[in-house]
């Protein structure tokens, strides 16, 4: 195990989990993974890196790891260790280091780290698997303290790596040939995770696995199931077993360990045999080849026990690494809504407008835009479906559109037409928005658009006025029309615009703040604040389901 | 999951009915997964809401992407037993415009009947 792999060009070196040493010595160059510490260098066989030279000394030089990093240690050779020409009695090494042992120029040593930072758990295991471990410590407890270890380090990707590790050290403890690592899927098959040989090349699914021993052992209540071929006659017409001749099959079902619970009046039920299976660890040899049978059950017992434990603590790992990617993801959409939601307002002589948005908790698609152009002052106000990413990017997406074609002076039903075709044409799921687009011109005349969008307030004098004229939400059908609708406005009059999360926004009866409440407020006020503060104490302590968007626009003539 | 999903068939018509809430999510999964099945052997289909209390954005846009994708497919979905809540989101929506409504189960299962005679 302590020797190193000798493969062919850097291209195909490994898994890229090992930092490298490409070696050169003439025309020949091959790669050697780094994958113990201390690796040695000299003239003497048994080193880790062999150098056929008289000018290398017997004991020349190691290579160790230390703190994340490699450093290379001359061991008083005679002609001296070299690091890019410069004699070193010791030096860490950076990417692209060349190093020369005695021998100048003949022969050397270029070093590759593993992807510049290294943060992969089977590195960390690599870099300390030097540390001093009690003898009595079993492979699989070893595994067990570096999985904590590496837990603490925050890692990625942590259960394939630790999945490889499991097999080569199950491997070796069973003295099998071929190892496999199967974990069940989401629709409840085992799925291939790992597989390896015991030189430690990785392996892939094939035939020769035997899949009816694999499901035995699933259904099975045993902790390990031994299948030794030549003594079962009833496996014969099995498949595999013919083909390969498969001598020996052990596997060994997962399962997810269990929390001990207090035991009820039945007393010691078979809860460990009826324990959730994960998946199998399979290990199997050839006829040709060793009899497994031989291999003590305590091992195999053993085996069973950490593994479970082992996968188990790694798939937390990865759930949390998954938690804290969402959390990452959130992030992404709520500065998203937040670029959304800054809006410049511009400033025009006949009109005010003010836009105020109330995120909920979870991040939805409103957002609200103002455009002035020569043909007025524009206001679009829309709700996309849905919450999270994606209905940030659709939010994202839609206001862009709409804002180009505005500065574009497209007629309003033209705009949410084209949106409307764009939405459909990519087919976004069932995602779409409502949306209403309005705009003021200097004399007063108001044209809006409304798509599915709850009818906007016309506050004349206290007196509100629900147009009812709409079209279909934008981003549902292909075959959608849409038409704007008109309306004089006079000094003093003013819009006042909403999403849905507003009228329905609920209290803890379940009630929805709902449209009289709406126009109630609208009618006897001219801020938003009181809006919202109507908002606030009709909901009492009840959290907001959806984002509150309001906004109003003043005609002052 | 917040929505139960009942199925059974009347005068040769799939009757889908639905008890608790449609909202973007599981319970908009549920729905579409449950009428793409019952679509690959049946071309009509009643949706009975009436024991709908509570329908979302997303699980609004779940029935027109069920509506849509069943008349391509040559297929016909009908909606009954819409409660006020529901019929005011289709106005608002002009979805109303869209679906096929009809005040009970029995007339929508008549509207078939007529189509096919």
């Amino acid at each position: 195990m302590a020797f190193p792999t000798i493969t062919g060009p850097i291209s195909e070196a490994g898994s890229g989990i090992f930092p490298i040493l490409v070696f050169v010595q003439g025309n020949d160059q091959r790669t050697i993974n780094l994958d113990h510490s201390p690796f040695s260098v000299g003239r003497k066989v048994d080193k880790d890196l062999v150098i056929a030279d008289p000018r290398v000394s017997r004991d020349h030089a190691l290579i160790v790891s230390e703190n994340g990093q490699f450093c290379v240690i001359d061991q008083s050779s005679k002609h001296g260790t070299f690091v890019n020409g410069e004699r070193v009695q010791r030096k860490t090494l950076e990417r692209n280091d060349r190093l020369e042992f005695g021998v100048r120029d003949v022969a050397y040593v270029i070093f590759h780290p593993h992807h510049a930072s290294s943060n992969s758990a089977r590195d960390f295991l690599s870099q300390i698997s030097g540390i001093h471990i009690s003898t009595e410590t079993t492979d699989l407890e070893k595994l067990t303290l570096f999985l904590e270890a590496a837990r603490k380090l925050n890692t990625i990707g942590v259960l394939d790596e630790i999945l490889v590790t499991l097999l080569d050290a199950t491997l070796n403890l069973t003295r099998a040939e071929r190892g496999y690592v199967f974990l069940k899927a989401e629709d409840g098959k085992l799925r291939l995770a790992a597989g390896r040989n015991s030189k430690g090349e990785p392996l892939l699914d094939d035939k020769t696995i035997s899949h009816s021993i694999l499901e035995d052992a699933r259904k099975s209540n045993s902790e390990f199931v031994i299948t030794d071929t030549s003594q079962s006659l009833d496996l014969a017409g099995r498949h595999s077993i013919v083909a390969y001749d498969l001598r020996t099959v052990i596997c060994i079902p997962l399962r997810k360990p269990q929390v001990q619970t207090t035991r009820d009046a039945q007393g010691a039920s078979p809860l460990e045999m009826s324990a959730e299976v994960m998946g199998a660890l399979y290990v199997d040899s050839r006829f040709a080849s060793r009899d497994l049978s031989s291999v003590s059950n305590d091992i195999l017992r053993a085996i069973a026990h950490e593994a479970a434990s082992l996968v188990e603590n790694a798939r937390l790992v990865q759930a949390e690494e998954a938690a804290r990617r969402y959390q990452q993801e959130l992030a992404i959409a709520a500065s998203i809504q937040q670029r959304l939601m800054t809006v410049t307002i511009p400033e025009v002589p006949f009109a005010r407008l003010n836009g105020r948005n109330l995120s909920c908790k979870e991040i939805g698609g409103d957002f609200y835009d103002a455009v002035n152009t020569e043909d007025g002052l524009t206001v679009v106000l829309a709700d996309v479906s849905g919450k999270g990413v994606s209905a940030a990017l659709l939010a994202s997406t839609l206001q862009g559109m709409i804002f180009s074609q505005l500065t574009a002076r497209m007629p309003l039903p033209e705009i949410v037409a084209a949106v409307n075709r764009f939405f459909t044409h990519k087919h976004i799921g069932e995602k779409y928005a409502t949306v209403i687009i309005a705009r003021i011109r200097s004399d007063g005349e108001l044209e809006y658009v409304n798509c599915g969008h709850v009818p906007p307030l016309l506050v004349c004098n206290h007196e509100v006025i629900r147009p009812s004229h709409g079209n279909l939400p934008v981003g549902l059908l292909a075959d959608a029309t849409y038409e704007s609708d008109h309306y004089n406005m006079h000094p003093g009059d003013r819009l006042v615009l909403v999403t849905d999360g507003v009228t329905e926004a609920e209290n803890a009866r379940g009630d929805f703040f709902d449209n009289e409440r709406l126009e109630a407020v609208a009618a006897k006020s001219g801020t938003l604040e009181d809006i919202f503060s109507a908002v606030a104490n009709f909901c009492g302590g009840t959290p907001l389901s959806d984002d509150c968007t309001v906004v109003e626009l003043l005609y002052t003539g | 999951m917040n929505l139960k999903i009942e199925t059974r068939v009347t005068d040769g018509v799939t009757i889908v009915s639905c008890h608790g809430r449609i909202m973007f999510g599981e319970e908009a999964t549920e729905l579409r997964e449950t009428l793409k099945r019952l679509l690959a052997s049946t071309r009509q289909i009643v949706l009975n809401l009436s024991g709908v209390t509570y329908i979302d954005s997303g699980g609004l846009g779940t029935l027109v992407g069920v509506y849509s994708s069943a008349r391509s497919g040559g297929a016909d979905v009908k909606l009954t037993g819409l409660g006020q809540r529901l019929r005011d989101v289709l106005q608002v929506t002009k979805l109303v415009t869209v679906f096929e409504v009809y005040d009970t189960e029995q007339q929508a299962i008549a509207a078939f009947r007529r189509g096919a005679a």
